[in-house]
C-alpha cells in the first residue's frame, strides 16, 4: 500500500535530514567512508528509480494548475507529460539525474541485509521502501487514479527529490562522493512543482492504493476465549468471499444474529453505545432472517462459511458472563462487523442481480392439462426482483449495509515531518561548559 | 414434488415459523429456524412458501401439527432417518421454549 511504503520513505528520509556532520557519522578512515559512500549512493539510486517511475506512471493525470488561458482547445495546455509543467520538467531533470549516476541501484540482497550502521540503515531502509513501492505506484495502479492523487504522488516526489539534493550537498565531503547531475536544476523544479500541486485541493486516498497482502484464514489452534470468536469472525470474512447458496447463507445470517445479541451484554459494561449499535445489528439480522423464509435458491456454495459462523455462535456461547472484553477487541469486532455486513448486503445484491435467488411458491396448484397420467405441481420459479420486494431492499441498503462514514483522508504527519525536516536548522553547539 | 407431499410440507413450515416468532428467547428462535432450515436442506430448497395468515396460535397445536407434518414426509418418499433427526431437533427445540 503506498500509504505505508511512502511513509517508510519520508521517515528515513527525515530522519537523514536531521543528521549532521556527516563524515563523524560515517567514522572511520576515507576508504571506509568512500566504501559507505558508494553504497549510500547505490541505496539514493533506488529512491532517484522510484521517483522517475512514479512520475512517468503518473504522467497523464499531472496537468498544470498554472496554465495560461489557451484559446484553441485543440491544443494541449499543460497537459500530462508535457515538459513545460512543472512536474514535467521535474520528471526530465529526475531521468537526468539518474542516467547520469555510474552508481548501479542496490541489489535485492544490499536493500534486504542490515548493515548495523546507524546512517547506511537508514538509506537502506529509503531504498527497501522504494523498492516496494514501485508496486503502488507502477503503471496498473495509476491507471486507476484520479487527478487528486496522482497530484499527492507529484507532491511526495518533489518532497523526496528536496531531500535528496539537501543531503547530496551535506555528503559532497565524502571521499569519491557523486554529486547529483545538475542538483540545483532538480531541487528548483522539485519546488516548482510543489508549488503547482498545492494550488489544488490533494487527495490522500492514494495512501489506500497499492498492493496489499492476501487477507488469510487464521489458522492452528483455537485463541482462548473471545480472541476465539473473534478469530472464527475473521476467518467467515475470508471464507465469504465465495458466494453462498440461500440455505448457508441463512445459517450465517442466524449466526450473525446470535452472535450480535451475545455481545451486547459484553459490550454494554464497556461502550454502551457500541451495545445500543450491536442490539440494532441483531434485530436487523432478525428481519432478514424472517425475510430469508420466502426465499430459496441452490446456486453457490458458503459451507465452510456456515460452519465457521457456527463456531463463532458456540464459542461466545462457551464465554463466561463475567468476561471483560478489551475496548481494542471491541472495535476490532466492529471492525469485522462492518466487513461482514456490507459483504453480506452485497452477496444478496448481487445474487438477485444473476437470478440466483427465487420466491416459494405460494399454496402450489394442479395442473390439470400436463398431458401425463400423474398430475404434476405447478411449478413456477419467480426471482427475487428488486423492485417487487420494497421491504428487503429497505433491509439491505438502509440498515445492512454500513453507513459510509469514512473521516477525510489526513496527509499524515511523515509529510510534514519531512517539510518541517527540510527546513529545520541544527542546534547551535554547546561549550559544554556552561553553568 | 406431489401435490400432498407439498402440502404437507407448507403446513410444517408454516407452523415452524410461528414457533419461531413466537420463541421465548432468541436461542430457542434460533433452533427452531434451524429445524426449517434443515428441512429445506432435506427437500433441496425446493419448498413450498408458508402462509402464515391460516395458523393457529396455540403453541402447543403448533408443535403437534409441525411433529404430524414433519412424521408424515416418510411417506413421500423423504429419507426416515432425515426425518427422525428432524423430529429430534424440533423436540430439543420445543423443550427448551417451555423449560
Amino acid at each position: 500500500m503506498y500509504g505505508e511504503t511512502g511513509t517508510a520513505m519520508r521517515q528515513e528520509l527525515a530522519g537523514l535530514l536531521r543528521q549532521h556532520r556527516v563524515q563523524q557519522r560515517l567514522g572511520g578512515p576515507p576508504e571506509a567512508r568512500e566504501e559507505a559512500g558508494l553504497l549510500i549512493r547505490q541505496y539514493r539510486q533506488n529512491v532517484l528509480l522510484w521517483c522517475s517511475q512514479a512520475m512517468r506512471a503518473t504522467s497523464p493525470l499531472t496537468f498544470s494548475n498554472l496554465a495560461p488561458a489557451q484559446p484553441n482547445p485543440f491544443r494541449a495546455v499543460g497537459g500530462g507529460g508535457n515538459a513545460a509543467t512543472p512536474a514535467g520538467e521535474l520528471a526530465r531533470a529526475l531521468e537526468r539525474a539518474g542516467q547520469q549516476s555510474t552508481a548501479l541501484p542496490a541489489t535485492s540482497e544490499q536493500v534486504t541485509t542490515p548493515t548495523g550502521h546507524d546512517v547506511i540503515e537508514r538509506w537502506r531502509e529509503s531504498a527497501r521502501a522504494a523498492s516496494l513501492a514501485e508496486h503502488d505506484t507502477a503503471s496498473e495502479v495509476a491507471e486507476r487514479m484520479t487527478a487528486g492523487q496522482a497530484q499527492v504522488v507529484v507532491g511526495d516526489v518533489a518532497a523526496i527529490t528536496q531531500a535528496l539534493v539537501v543531503l547530496d550537498q551535506r555528503y559532497r565531503n565524502t571521499p569519491g562522493w557523486e554529486q547529483l547531475a545538475q542538483s540545483a536544476r532538480l531541487g528548483w523544479a522539485s519546488l516548482a512543482a510543489a508549488l503547482d500541486v498545492n494550488l489544488r485541493q490533494p487527495d490522500y486516498t492514494v495512501d489506500e492504493l497499492g498492493w496489499r497482502p492476501k487477507t488469510k484464514i487464521i489458522e492452528g489452534p483455537v485463541k482462548e476465549g473471545i480472541l476465539g470468536v473473534l478469530q472464527a469472525e475473521h476467518n467467515l470474512i475470508v471464507r465469504m468471499k465465495s458466494f453462498p447458496n440461500a440455505t448457508n447463507l441463512r445459517y450465517i445470517i442466524d449466526s450473525q444474529r446470535l452472535l450480535s445479541r451475545r455481545l451486547v451484554p459484553f459490550a454494554a459494561r464497556i461502550d454502551p453505545r457500541l451495545a445500543e449499535v450491536w442490539s440494532d445489528r441483531a434485530d436487523t439480522y432478525a428481519t432478514l432472517q424472517q425475510q430469508f423464509r420466502r426465499i430459496g435458491g441452490r446456486l453457490g456454495k458458503g459451507g465452510y462459511a456456515a460452519a465457521e459462523g457456527a463456531n463463532a455462535v458456540s464459542r461466545i456461547k462457551a464465554l463466561p458472563t463475567d468476561t471483560v472484553v478489551e475496548p481494542r477487541v471491541l472495535g476490532g469486532f466492529q471492525l469485522l462487523f462492518n466487513k461482514l455486513d456490507r459483504r453480506i448486503a452485497d452477496v444478496i445484491e448481487d445474487g438477485i442481480d444473476r437470478c440466483a435467488f427465487l420466491h416459494r411458491v405460494t399454496l402450489p396448484r394442479v395442473v390439470g392439462d400436463s398431458g401425463g397420467l400423474v398430475a404434476p405441481v405447478r411449478e413456477r420459479f419467480m426471482p427475487v426482483n428488486s423492485a417487487a420486494n420494497p421491504e428487503l431492499m429497505e433491509t439491505i441498503r438502509g440498515r445492512l449495509r454500513p453507513r459510509q462514514g469514512r473521516a477525510t483522508p489526513t496527509p499524515g504527519p511523515t509529510r510534514a515531518d519531512l517539510h518541517a525536516a527540510l527546513i529545520h536548522r541544527p542546534e547551535p553547539r554547546t561549550s559544554g561548559l556552561e553553568l | 414434488m406431489l401435490l400432498p407431499h407439498a402440502h404437507t410440507l407448507a403446513q410444517a413450515r408454516t407452523c415452524l415459523v410461528a414457533l419461531a416468532d413466537a420463541a421465548s428467547s432468541e436461542d430457542v428462535s434460533s433452533a427452531y429456524e434451524h429445524v426449517l432450515i434443515e428441512l429445506d436442506r432435506i427437500h433441496c430448497d425446493e419448498s413450498p412458501d408458508i402462509y402464515l395468515d391460516a395458523v393457529t396460535q396455540d403453541q402447543a397445536i403448533q408443535f403437534e401439527i409441525a411433529t404430524l407434518a414433519i412424521e408424515g414426509l416418510k411417506g413421500y418418499g423423504v429419507d426416515a432417518l432425515s426425518v427422525e433427526l428432524v423430529l429430534w431437533m424440533l423436540e430439543d427445540a420445543y423443550s427448551q421454549d417451555c423449560a
